[in-house]
């Protein structure tokens, strides 16, 4: 079964029985098991439906009166819904015939906060559909266990303030992967995985949206052989405080993150966004927030024209987040392992740098340094940004790298120990002695 | 093959509700199936149930139908809702907290919506069953909805937009497309911890006299035997009515309403667990409750403001802002609203507007 094999997977990464190498042939050899026998059986399923465009009161009511396993294929055209809704059961697949072919069309949607909604149901899949222009978000999967979203297109085709906040949006579920899939225009993450366990983004694509692919409050995570690009944001591994559980242990390897220099269109209001993806300066590649035990490798980050790669702590962003650390929340990024990444960026930074709150903070990082440096004049701000912030301020201790960043990258101007805390005040020094940082 | 076990299976069904329909000719409520061990199946048509005597529109309960009321109701379109208990015969609920009450299998709670409209007259929409299945002891939810000629309603599960004009609490005439919810909007509100469950009667919510009564509600059932266990009234809280600021605070007022409106998807294993702003009446922690809270996962419906609720400035509070609006994706609660509530709103607003950057922690 699909299912028990992704269960297999994800038990996998968790236990970190066998190294990486090995899980990764495990995993080329299942999926390719699982692709050179696309169609599943019929008789896997006890139910199977299909329906064509025209017959959508009945599959909304297929959806209504779903029985545990069930398979519903959807024929090729355009189909027209308000909303749709599974809640509660087992075993069940949607299959389209194509994400250019099969396409669930929601802008007549009136009420609720997303397109498609699955809530409750262990063992879900879709595939071969192209979701586009809800009201919320697209395809949201509450509390689900063992799931699969391929080759699903989430699309907004007015990519603006808007759209919903994600296209692809599982929280709360127990391993979950998506691959070949494609997100365009939300105004939060276009692939937003949040608070769940186990966790697979493959294979996909993310453009024109505030943040390509975010990972939040997600424990072990795999983040590979994806394009992000023309986002305001690459891809953000965050960690917010007082949910459900904490994040961390996420992989991000072989993507290419590139030209994501867009204005952050998440500011929707008179009163400026300062949560979330709100904070992404335009112009960012990869964001780690507040989470720990994160590795990336092997990305081609090119031409995000702010920050290739930034670390930040929650404190950045929020006075308070001393005062809500708990089990589920730690401030202070940790562990973090940034190795043999391909890194450019462009002359300058893109215009809507200017006119955000931290892409202002880092066009300040620039000329600080050009200004300590006089050498410098003419130099890019160095590709990973530090904000500095370390548990020395909680044990009052002195050691230059206490949160164990490992950074492992041949080439100049790599790393800027930004100061953050001391931004406002005289003594503020970013400093690019990349030593204490390196990997030992 | 499988045509012919269809039709088996239809004829089966329709055989058994002739059947039921023969025996729901009695007066008062008829027992469904006695046997234990079946699997409660939903009836085609309210008038099947025979919980009404008379002209079925009128609502009058046949006998051992108990009609209750909430001390704060939940907001649905300014619709008009009555509601009832059917317990199966020689059966009780039981007192167990000061929240949901115990309630027997088999128990049907029974709530009808209907609207006013402009010559005051009572129009039926639909009426909504939740139905504790003695087969497998779980909550089963179905909607059914009320023909034109208000004779009867019938078993719907897709959910409807109908365009009504209807008169709010004010008198005021206002059109919206009423939706009835289909089962799965139901869940959405009724799930918590994967478990389907009542929301509404909550022993707390409970706890009133109702107006032309003089007796408490829950003292009512009490004595007639349909509730046992109940300790001394002064031992159960009391859900405030969030209308009436003669018997209760501001404070206890707004968190009546936002617990009755908001706490079955904004808690714990409830719907909106994932947002970690959780509204129940008994919340104390600032955070949870959305003090200075940044939302999580609001995209644009947070208007582009940092926080749920800013004390002292409810324009400056996305709490207020998704009340007071209908736009989906923006407004709050996601279901079950095309209107907005404009008391529920003034209520939240004057609230938040009369918070100190100090939050009281403690309440009476």
């Amino acid at each position: 079964m699909y299912f028990n094999k992704l269960k297999i997977i994800f038990t996998m990464i968790k236990n970190r029985i066998i190294n990486s190498i090995l899980l990764l042939t495990c995993v080329a050899i299942i999926f390719t098991a699982c692709k050179s026998n696309p169609e599943e059986k019929t008789s896997e399923f006890k139910t199977t439906l299909s329906f064509g465009p025209g017959e959508e009161d009945k599959i909304m009511e297929a959806f209504l009166s779903i029985k545990d396993s069930t398979k519903i294929q959807f024929k090729e055209g355009r189909y027209n819904f308000n909303r749709l809704s599974i809640n509660q059961g087992k075993n069940i697949v949607l299959k389209g015939a194509g994400p250019d072919k099969t396409i669930f069309d929601f802008s007549s949607q009136t009420q609720g906060g997303e397109g498609m909604r699955i809530t409750d149901v262990i063992g879900f899949s879709i595939s071969g559909i192209r979701l586009q222009d809800s009201k919320g978000d697209l395809i949201k999967l509450n509390k689900c266990t063992d799931v699969v979203i391929d080759s699903v297109h989430a699309i907004w085709h007015v990519a603006d303030s808007t759209s919903g906040g994600y296209a692809i949006y599982p929280v709360l579920c127990k391993n979950v992967l998506i691959d070949h899939s494609y997100a365009e225009g939300a105004s939060d993450a276009g692939i937003y995985v949040g608070q769940t366990q186990g966790a697979i983004v493959r294979n996909s694509k993310a453009s024109k949206n505030v943040a390509g692919c975010e990972i939040e409050n997600t424990s072990d995570a795999q983040v590979y052989d994806n394009e992000f690009y023309g986002n305001t944001a690459g891809f953000l591994v965050f960690d917010l405080p007082g949910l459900s559980q904490r994040g961390g242990n996420t992989k991000a390897y072989n993507n290419y993150l590139h030209d994501n220099n867009n204005k952050n269109f998440a500011k929707a209001g008179s009163f400026g966004t300062a949560w979330g993806v709100g904070n992404a300066a335009p112009g960012s590649g990869i964001i780690i927030l507040a989470t720990s035990n994160v590795e990336l490798y092997k990305n081609r980050i090119i031409n995000n024209n702010s920050s290739a790669i930034s670390i930040a702590s929650g404190l950045t962003v929020d006075d308070k987040a001393m005062e809500k650390i708990n089990p589920a929340y730690f401030p202070i990024s940790r562990n973090i392992s940034i190795h043999d990444n391909i890194m450019e960026m462009g002359n300058a930074f893109p215009q809507e740098a200017y006119t955000h709150h931290m892409g202002q903070m880092l066009v300040g990082v620039e000329q600080k340094l050009a200004q300590q440096d006089p050498s410098r004049k003419n130099q890019r701000i160095p590709f990973i940004l530090y904000d500095g912030v370390t548990t020395n301020i909680i044990n009052k201790g002195t050691v230059a790298n206490p949160d164990s960043i490992c950074i492992r990258q041949d080439g100049a101007n790599i790393f800027v120990n930004a100061d953050i805390i001391n931004i406002k005040s005289k003594n503020w020094h970013p400093n690019t002695d990349i030593k204490p940082f390196t990997c030992k | 093959m499988r045509k012919s076990i269809i039709c088996v299976i239809g004829l089966t069904v329709s055989c058994a509700i002739a059947v039921m329909q023969l025996q729901s000719c009695k007066n008062g409520v008829k027992q469904p199936e006695t046997s234990v061990s079946k699997e409660f199946q939903f009836k085609e048509k309210l008038s099947d149930y025979g919980f009404f005597t008379g002209r079925i529109k009128e609502l009058k309960p046949a006998a051992g139908l108990i009609n209750y009321e909430l001390a704060t109701p939940l907001f649905s379109d300014y619709s008009v809702k009555d509601r009832f208990i059917y317990l199966p015969k020689g059966q009780s609920m039981k007192f167990i907290s000061d929240g949901l009450l115990d309630f027997p299998d088999s128990t049907i709670i029974i709530k009808n919506f209907a609207y006013l409209n402009k010559n005051k007259e009572k129009v039926m929409l639909e009426t909504r069953l939740l139905v504790k299945d003695p087969g497998d002891k779980t909550w089963k939810v179905m909607a059914y909805l009320w023909n034109q000629e208000q004779t009867d309603a019938e078993r719907f599960i897709i959910g409807k937009k109908i365009p009504i004009e209807l008169l709010d609490t004010k008198g005021q005439l206002v059109a919206t497309n009423y939706q009835v919810p289909n089962t799965n909007d139901c869940k959405s509100c009724h799930v918590n911890n994967s478990k389907l469950t009542p929301i509404g009667p909550k022993a707390r919510n409970l706890n009133f006299t109702r107006a032309g009564e003089n007796i408490n509600q829950l003292a009512t059932w009490a004595a007639a035997g349909q509730l046992i266990g109940l300790p001394a009234l002064d031992k159960v809280t009391r859900m405030p009515d969030f209308r009436d600021s003669v018997h209760y605070s501001l404070d206890q007022r707004a968190r009546a309403y936002l617990d009755v409106n908001c706490a079955h998807c904004h808690t714990k294993g409830g719907d909106a667990y994932n947002t970690g702003l959780f509204l129940e009446y008994e919340q104390h922690d600032p955070n949870f409750l959305g003090i200075m809270k940044s939302p999580v996962s609001a995209g644009g419906g947070a208007g582009g403001m940092n926080f749920d609720i800013v004390p002292g400035n409810a324009k400056a509070s996305i709490l207020a802002y998704r009340m007071n609006s209908v736009e989906p994706g923006t407004a709050m609660p996601e279901l079950a609203r095309t209107l907005i509530h404009h008391e529920g709103v003034d209520l939240v607003v004057k609230w938040i507007n009369a918070m100190n950057g100090q939050f009281k922690k403690s309440r009476n």
